[in-house]
């Protein structure tokens, strides 16, 4: 009787926390960190460097000739 | 003349259509159709109320166990490989089919040793929800080694289980995955089970956590969902088997 009391009480709480810690944030310690996994491709790029949000290289554009290359 | 004279003219696309996985699709969509950690976390809630309602189906009609297993690993196989698109009509379905399984097997595992289902509920729920204290503390870090590491876990269970499957044809099976083998070798093994799905736990809250992070499409709230109630049935069998092999001792 009283097992079935602990472990009931023990699923209502697990539950409840799991309800409301899961809408939170996690922590920066888990989030801003080098070694994340990388799913969805879009946050880091090789060598775990930071990508910047924007597709746009800023500077001057260069002309590159065939002659340049050799 | 440059050699990317078409970026030169264009620019690079920002179409999601036309990048590699849900990349810059946090740019694009609008803020109601992303991915939320509220979503996931009630869509589970969802799963979770659906899994119980088949539970008690299959509790009182043990004869729908199997059909419901083979139901609910087609719909698992349509969402994983198929659909994602579609897991807001999949995995509900799922997690009703899966329940009343899971119903079925837990009166066959009730009728062996006395209240092992209300532990083995306890300690499933126990389990997530300490692993999501350490996880959204940064307490546990899921890195790409150990994703490789879990996954490395997970192939092998699988090829042991498809082992013990085959060999089940042939009025034979392994043992140790026996739920009545109290062997320490055999507890240790499920033991050793029940850790490799519970790190598969974590891996799911870094899904749900990143997918939100990126503004994700709003379907990926239930594919999140049920990707962690697929873990979460795995890890209750586990656990039900690792407390009958206890009990056996």
């Amino acid at each position: 009787m009283i097992n079935t009391i602990f472990f009931s009480l023990l699923a209502i709480f697990s539950l409840f926390v799991f309800m409301n810690l899961g809408k939170i944030k996690a922590s920066k310690k888990q989030t801003d960190r080098d070694n994340r996994i990388n799913r969805f491709g879009s946050r880091r790029g090789p060598g775990n460097q930071r990508k910047t949000n924007s597709t746009i290289v800023e500077g001057e554009a260069e002309v590159i000739n065939d002659k340049d290359e050799k | 003349m440059s050699k990317h004279s078409a970026l030169n003219r264009f620019g690079r696309s920002a179409n999601p259509a036309f990048t590699r996985g849900f990349e810059n699709y946090s740019e694009t969509l609008p803020v109601s159709e992303r991915m939320t950690l509220d979503g996931a976390v009630n869509k589970t809630g969802i799963l979770l109320a659906l899994c119980f309602s088949g539970a008690a189906i299959g509790w009182n009609i043990p004869a729908l166990m199997f059909p419901a297993m083979i139901v609910g690993l087609i719909l698992a196989l349509v969402t994983i490989f198929r659909s994602k698109e579609k897991a807001g009509s999949t995995a509900p379905l799922y997690a009703l089919s899966q329940g009343i399984f899971l119903g079925g097997v837990t009166l066959v595992y009730e009728n062996m040793f006395d209240g092992i289902a209300i532990q083995a509920i306890g300690l499933t729920f126990g389990i997530l929800a300490s692993l999501l204290v350490c996880y959204k503390s940064g307490l546990i870090k899921p890195t790409e080694n150990f994703k490789l590491m879990v996954a490395a876990g997970v192939g092998g269970i699988f090829v042991l289980y498809m082992v013990s499957f085959v060999m089940s044809f042939f009025g034979s099976g392994i043992s140790l995955l026996s739920p009545t083998n109290g062997s320490l070798m055999s507890i240790g093994l499920s033991l050793g089970i029940v850790c490799v799905a519970s790190c598969c736990l974590v891996l799911d809250f870094d899904f749900i956590e990143e997918g939100a992070e990126q503004g994700l499409p709003k379907y990926m709230e239930w594919y999140g969902a049920f990707s962690l109630m697929v873990t979460l049935i795995w890890l209750y069998l586990e656990i039900l088997r690792l407390l009958s092999k206890i009990r056996s001792r």
